[in-house]
């Protein structure tokens, strides 16, 4: 008990004294962290923005909610059919209904206001030529049997939204990960620092047969808390990047599968605890480098 | 209690600074060791305390071989060896009470120990009425004596002195040397490195003289020259 008592003294007493270099190792933890975040997020989002089209479906037939069994019975016969028809998916009202639940999970509202009922069920179609000009000329077809909706081929809005997300999560990681070195040089650099004012100290400390633990872990906290600090900083930067950039493109016409483009709150609690590890982790590494290097007997 | 076979030390830019010295120290002795400036005598007590390590021969401290020790136990043998310095080494920060404390705070004694414990020291070395001081505040010969009361406030079975009387006028350094005497005789090893001729001459303990890493002269109740 007193042990802990005499390290918490130590690290808050450090920290304060060095308290310009703190700040700007916990704010570069923060930032890093937060770009970290953001990228996870948009890589889910787009993932779930497109996850009707997973597994090589090209294209989904949308049924009226209220076609005929007839209706439903003919476009079936065609595809069970057709040599051009590699294999397809049935999503019942129910069906489309879970997983309407699943993408709008943090819209409530917007579940409350339909049913099952008025869900559209829909074909998830593979086909065997998967060019797009087959695919466009299949849906053509299937457009203009009785009791479709509407056909959605994925290759036009899959690929926009495979390109922008995998572009802007991925440069969103190189300049995430660069940062979390530069956190990590940084928390070094103030542990270092730290070191350098105790001098005397560890000095004494090592002539009366301290540990060389015992010396270590105040610095090996500081460090930790650094990082700690930082990850939770980061932490409301995610429930921006979910209000207001994701948002943004649900909202926005320009591309339809946009509006799937959600991740659900229990996603970005998810990330926020895998940035409170990562960040504890950055801290602990960078002050075990100062402490070993600098702290030998 | 300690001993020497065959320790040679070469430092960095081969400057010899001990060279195949042997020597035996028992329980209960008060050692001089005595040589001009860099006749070897620092390294002499760097070595016991293994702040440095020797390039050969084999060095024993309370029982144990400790070129051979792993490093995470040297901790251990330091508990055992009090140390003082001619600069004191005292924190500038912490009162005399809290300088004598931290040596103990530090190797993890219970709080209730250390409440006991200070006071006792410091009423040994003579300053209960200065415990609530800053270092800055005291002379020289008190600060020596915060250090001293820090080198042994854990009872050590050694207690090594690095001319501790180095920066002290002669009438102060001799109430240095009758607290080390003190020490001594409760069962204490003493082994201090000294340029104090006056002090060898006085105390008639025994003398060992290096002169340029080797030793020159050991004769017990000795004199400086």
């Amino acid at each position: 008990m007193y042990r802990l008592w005499y390290y918490l003294r130590e690290t808050v007493l450090s920290i304060w004294r060095n308290l310009s270099l703190t700040l700007a190792a916990i704010l570069t933890v923060a930032v890093s962290l937060g770009l970290v975040g953001a990228s996870l997020m948009i890589r889910e989002g787009a993932e779930r923005a497109t996850a009707q089209f997973q597994e090589g479906v090209e294209f989904i037939v949308f049924m009226n909610p209220d076609a005929d069994l007839d209706q439903d019975a003919a476009i079936r016969h065609v595809l069970d059919t057709s040599p051009t028809i590699e294999s397809y998916d049935y999503i019942d009202k129910a069906a489309a209904y879970d997983e309407f639940e699943t993408l709008f999970a943090d819209k409530p509202e917007l579940v409350e206001s339909v049913t099952p009922d008025v869900m559209p069920p829909s074909y998830r179609i593979v086909p065997t030529d998967r060019s797009a000009a087959n695919v466009n000329e299949l849906a053509r077809q299937f457009s203009a049997q009785p009791g479709v909706r509407e056909v959605a081929t994925a290759t036009e809005a899959i690929r926009q939204i495979d390109d922008f997300s995998t572009r802007v999560s991925q440069a969103l990681l190189i300049a995430a990960v660069v940062l979390v070195g530069v956190s990590a040089l940084l928390i070094l650099n103030t542990v270092f620092t730290a070191i350098g004012a105790r001098r005397q100290e560890i000095e004494v400390m090592k002539l009366v047969g301290a540990t060389n633990w015992f010396i270590r872990i105040p610095f090996m906290l500081e460090g930790t808390i650094h990082g700690l600090i930082g990850a939770a900083l980061a932490i409301p930067a995610l429930f921006v990047v979910d209000n207001e950039v994701l948002a943004f493109f649900q909202e926005s016409d320009a591309v339809p599968l946009f509006r799937g483009f959600a991740v659900p709150d229990g996603y970005v609690w998810d990330t926020s605890i895998w940035l409170l590890i990562l960040g504890g982790a950055v801290g602990m590494v960078g002050s075990a480098i100062a402490v070993t290097r600098y702290l030998d007997v | 209690m300690i001993r020497l076979e065959g320790v040679s030390k070469v430092y960095k830019g081969s400057v010899t600074a001990l060279r195949e010295v042997s020597a035996e120290i028992q329980r209960g002795e008060f050692v001089f060791l005595v040589g001009p400036s860099g006749s070897g005598k620092s390294t002499f007590i760097r070595l016991l305390n293994r702040e440095e390590v020797a390039d050969s021969g084999r060095i024993m401290v309370a029982g144990k071989d400790i070129g051979a020790l792993r490093s995470w136990k040297v901790p251990y043998l330091r508990r055992e060896i009090g140390y003082i310095f001619q600069d004191y080494k005292l924190l500038n920060k912490k009162t005399v009470a809290e300088n004598v404390a931290f040596g103990l705070e530090v190797i993890g004694r219970p709080r209730n120990v250390i409440r006991k414990q200070v006071p006792a020291i410091l009423e040994l070395v003579g300053l209960s009425t200065k415990a609530e001081r800053f270092p800055d505040e005291l002379s020289g010969g008190e600060q020596q004596r915060v250090s001293i009361a820090r080198a042994f406030v854990n009872r050590p079975l050694i207690l090594l002195a690095d001319e501790p009387t180095g920066n002290l006028d002669p009438s102060t350094s001799v109430g240095i040397m009758r607290l080390l005497d003190r020490i001594n005789r409760s069962g204490t090893t003493v082994v201090m490195a000294t340029h104090d001729r006056g002090i060898v001459d006085t105390m008639r303990r025994r003398v060992i003289e290096l002169d340029r890493g080797v030793v020159v002269r050991d004769e017990s109740r000795g004199v400086y020259e």
